[in-house]
């Protein structure tokens, strides 16, 4: 008879509006609004120009948190977030009851263990475009465009930026403080990111580098969390 | 508390009906014909081979294998439709290119690396020159995007053999689903080529005692394991697989215009190695090296006789061979030659289960 009453507590908890489904909202963001791809913008107050194209990256091992502990852990938690796709931006996550975080944790590419298993299938097949063909491994996060600070052909710059091994690992880690609800909006200025990169001289990274690490790790800054 | 008991029930029965309802998605719809689970098939490795390991998430089966088959051979996979995996890796030349140096892709591009045989790879641990695929499975998209290759994109494989009239059915047979993904046509490709074995050349019967070597062939065996004369023996290792596995600079250059498994593992000490290939069926696969510089068996003994490079990456075992330069007699190379052919195998090349179907 026991067993019966601690379900039906559980259940009438959940009745009173304890979250059992919360919606992550990844929101790109271009000088403080939606990114639009092949607008035109401009660079940090300056007349150069710059558009994006393509404007991908996964979001991988959601984790919730309150303070340090950790409450809930999605499973096969594979997101690939494309600007050409709102309909990837909203990632809904069931919880169990009782899961009440302030922090959410997440990954900004794929995990080493899952890269050197090779190519697999829904938001991991390789079609989408996020696999090198030449070697086993995923692009975690593209960007290609144009800026007239790019002396490549056509003025593209193109960023796909990877790698899993020892010092080349571009896999990165973010966490950040939210409110206890349902919705929440994850902002990335790209703006922001942008800016830190030298266009005149850098305009492509197409393969693990050293210049992949510096340029993922500049990532971390660019998130922020609102309503 | 008869409402809880009403809302306990009502919740269950959503569980029960949530249930079932994935068990639908995962099951094939029976309406599309042929549900017969595919045949399971066992590769058994030849005997004095290591045993084979087949991973979990592939396992063989008929209709894998033969659909793999079909695909091997299929231009589909290209984006003019004209080149198939088969196009520069052709069953009498040990699946490898007709003595082409540098293949030739779709679009008239030329290749940089000599096309490797496609032979004996239900061992190997790497793949393509420079190991940059981990399994068998991934190799298979490589050449299918390389533009100087077959230069398709998958997503447009993937619709053409949706849209195909026969490649729907044949998946389906293979594993259970009419959807082909990418994932699917990697396994299937794969099936076939764990079956690719070559384990029946002169050297097998003589081990197996079914035939004697002359007496060259056998003095060219001695050669090839004796670590002052030929040193072969070190990386492509006597016996079943004739190769270490590993990655290796033969001392071929100083100057790396192909850095190799440098980049796919961007460690310096292995800017200039490459794959160690298998020796079976050496006789047929010329041009040798990496870049197919050697055309014939007598340069590649001259190489690791008298012509090698030693530089801080080349493998231990050829600088080891420095002050032994021109060990190997004309008479000795000769003999090693005679043995390299003995891992000739005719019935390989001619067996009708890797043909075109």
């Amino acid at each position: 008879m026991k067993k019966p009453i601690i379900f039906i507590l559980l259940f009438i908890l959940k009745w009173n509006g304890i979250i059992a489904q919360v919606n992550v909202c990844f929101n790109p963001m271009f000088d403080g609004s939606k990114l639009v791809l092949n607008k035109q913008y401009f660079i940090a107050n300056s007349t150069d120009s710059i558009q994006i194209e393509k404007f991908k990256f996964y979001v991988t091992n959601i984790e919730l948190f309150n303070n340090d502990q950790l409450l809930f852990k999605e499973k096969n938690s594979f997101h690939l977030i494309d600007a050409a796709d709102s309909t990837t931006f909203n990632l809904m996550i069931n919880l169990e009851p009782n899961i009440n975080f302030n922090q959410i944790k997440f990954n900004i590419g794929i995990d080493s263990i899952t890269n050197y298993a090779g190519a697999m299938g829904g938001d991991l097949d390789p079609t989408k475009g996020m696999y090198w063909t030449w070697q086993n491994g995923y692009i975690n996060f593209k960007i290609e465009g144009k800026s007239n600070l790019s002396i490549a052909k056509s003025n593209n710059f193109v960023f796909h930026l990877g790698g899993y091994q020892n010092t080349f690992s571009t896999l990165q880690t973010i966490q950040l403080p939210v409110q206890y609800l349902s919705v929440f909006k994850i902002n990335m200025a790209i703006d922001k990111w942008i800016n830190e990169i030298d266009l005149t001289k850098q305009n492509h990274i197409m393969s693990p580098s050293k210049e992949s690490v510096i340029l993922s790790n500049k990532l971390s800054t660019i998130f922020s969390v609102s309503k | 508390m008869k409402k809880s008991i009403i809302i306990i029930f009502i919740v269950f029965a959503i569980i029960i009906i949530a249930c079932q309802k994935d068990r639908d998605i995962v099951a094939p719809d029976p309406i599309l014909g042929n549900d017969t689970p595919a045949t399971p098939y066992n590769l058994v490795a030849p005997i004095g081979f290591p045993p084979i390991k087949i991973p979990a998430t592939n396992p063989m089966t008929l209709e894998g294998i033969a659909l793999g088959r079909k695909l091997f051979y299929d231009p589909i996979l290209s984006l003019d439709n004209t080149q198939a995996c088969a196009s520069c890796h052709k069953q009498n030349f040990s699946f490898t290119d007709s003595n082409t140096t540098y293949s030739k892709g779709i679009t008239g591009a030329i290749g940089v690396r000599n096309a490797m045989p496609i032979m004996n790879l239900a061992w190997e641990k790497k793949f393509f020159w420079d190991g940059g695929a981990a399994t068998l499975e991934d190799q298979v998209i490589g050449p299918i995007q390389n533009p100087i290759e077959m230069h398709e994109t998958l997503t447009n494989v993937i619709s053409k053999l949706r849209n195909h009239a026969e490649y729907p059915k044949l998946f389906k047979r293979a594993f259970g689903t009419d959807s082909i993904t990418t994932m699917l046509l990697m396994k299937a490709v794969a099936q076939f080529e764990r079956t690719i074995i070559s384990a029946n050349s002169k050297y097998d019967k003589y081990v197996r005692g079914e035939l004697d070597l002359s007496a060259d062939e056998l003095a060219g065996k001695e050669l090839f394991i004796d670590q002052a004369k030929g040193d072969c023996n070190h990386c492509h290792i006597l016996g079943s697989t004739f190769t270490d596995f590993d990655f290796k600079n033969n001392g071929l250059d100083s100057v790396f215009k192909d850095m190799g498994r440098y980049n796919i593992t961007l460690n310096d000490a292995d800017k200039g190695k490459f794959k160690t290939p298998t020796l079976r069926n050496i006789e047929l696969t010329a041009p040798y090296m990496h870049d197919g510089r050697f055309t014939t068996l007598e340069q590649v003994i001259d190489h690791y006789n008298s012509n090698f490079i030693v530089t801080p990456t080349t493998d231990v075992n050829i600088a080891l061979l420095d002050k032994l330069r021109g060990r190997i007699t004309p008479i000795e190379k000769t003999q090693l030659i005679a043995f390299l052919k003995t891992l000739t195998d005719y019935d390989f090349i001619t067996n009708l289960n890797f043909k075109k179907p």
